[in-house]
């Protein structure tokens, strides 16, 4: 779906029947093992952020609904390196919950195509919990 | 002799390659998951911001690969400053004021967000800032 359906499709009226009671979350799980700067990682995270966005927007408008009116609550997590990454992208792909890689144009800091986060949600707190649970905080 | 400020406004019409800037207060000591965190609220709500008002733009910056950087400041005046010169040039701006939950105490402002906006305008304004 292009941009611009998508935001057509947030502006529509959303049936209140689908919006989920319970808190929901993005969680956003960087791979420590590039050493990047602080500044890069955030740029990372905001290209995760945006990219789940509008992600949702396409598959669970009822959650992104959800997510912004309730002020976008965001966690960021450590992984030890790519492949643990992509483990936890199976999981999250096993349990139906929305994915997102980024990797980096590699202009700055480090090799082109690393992968740098995997951003999840916006996904019903408890759901994301048992898959991130024993990830650490950044 | 055009202002600033107009120089800016003339070439924020200029439509160059978009790009987005966050710029982040160095003296909150943010740890790199809660900077990360903030940056990314910025860019969503610019984002969100952006598709009233700038649909096309925000489509060809996310087309080119949605170009972000992360800069820094020593201040909360720089800070005001720097928001207050970029919604004269007409540029999309989000102020990021935190719920407090962690580090710092509610309603503290912790990032600004510039754009999607021409890479020049933005350019122009954030050219003496140095990287995160």
């Amino acid at each position: 779906m292009s941009l611009r359906s998508f935001i057509h499709r947030l502006s529509a009226p959303i049936s209140s029947g689908l919006r989920p009671k319970e808190p929901v979350k993005m969680v956003c799980i960087v791979n420590t093992s590039l050493k990047m700067g602080k500044g890069k990682i955030a740029a990372q995270v905001g290209h995760a952020a945006v990219s789940a966005t509008l992600k949702a927007g396409e598959k669970t408008p009822e959650l992104l609904d959800a997510w912004l009116s309730s002020g976008q609550k965001k966690v960021c997590l450590k992984a030890v390196d790519s492949e643990h990454l992509l483990e936890l992208e199976k999981a999250a792909i096993n349990q139906g919950i929305l994915s997102v890689k980024i990797h980096d144009a590699g202009h700055t800091q480090i090799p082109k195509g690393s992968l740098t986060v995997l951003a999840l949600g916006p996904e019903i707190e408890e759901s994301v919990n048992s898959l991130t649970g024993e990830l650490k905080l950044l | 002799m055009r202002s600033k400020y107009q120089l800016l406004k003339v070439m924020s019409l200029n439509h160059s390659e978009p790009t987005m800037v966050f710029i982040a207060r160095k003296d909150l000591k943010l740890s790199a998951g809660k900077l990360a965190v903030q940056c990314s609220h910025a860019a969503v709500s610019c984002v969100l911001a952006a598709r009233k008002t700038e649909q096309r733009l925000l489509e060809r910056w996310n087309k080119n690969g949605g170009r972000k950087i992360c800069l820094q400041v020593e201040s909360l005046s720089t800070l005001q400053i720097i928001a207050g010169q970029a919604q004269a040039a007409n540029l999309i701006t989000h102020l990021v004021k935190d719920a407090g939950h962690t580090e710092v105490p509610p309603g503290t402002i912790t990032v600004l967000g510039i754009g999607p906006g021409p890479r020049r305008s933005i350019d122009a304004l954030v050219q003496d800032l140095k990287p995160y």
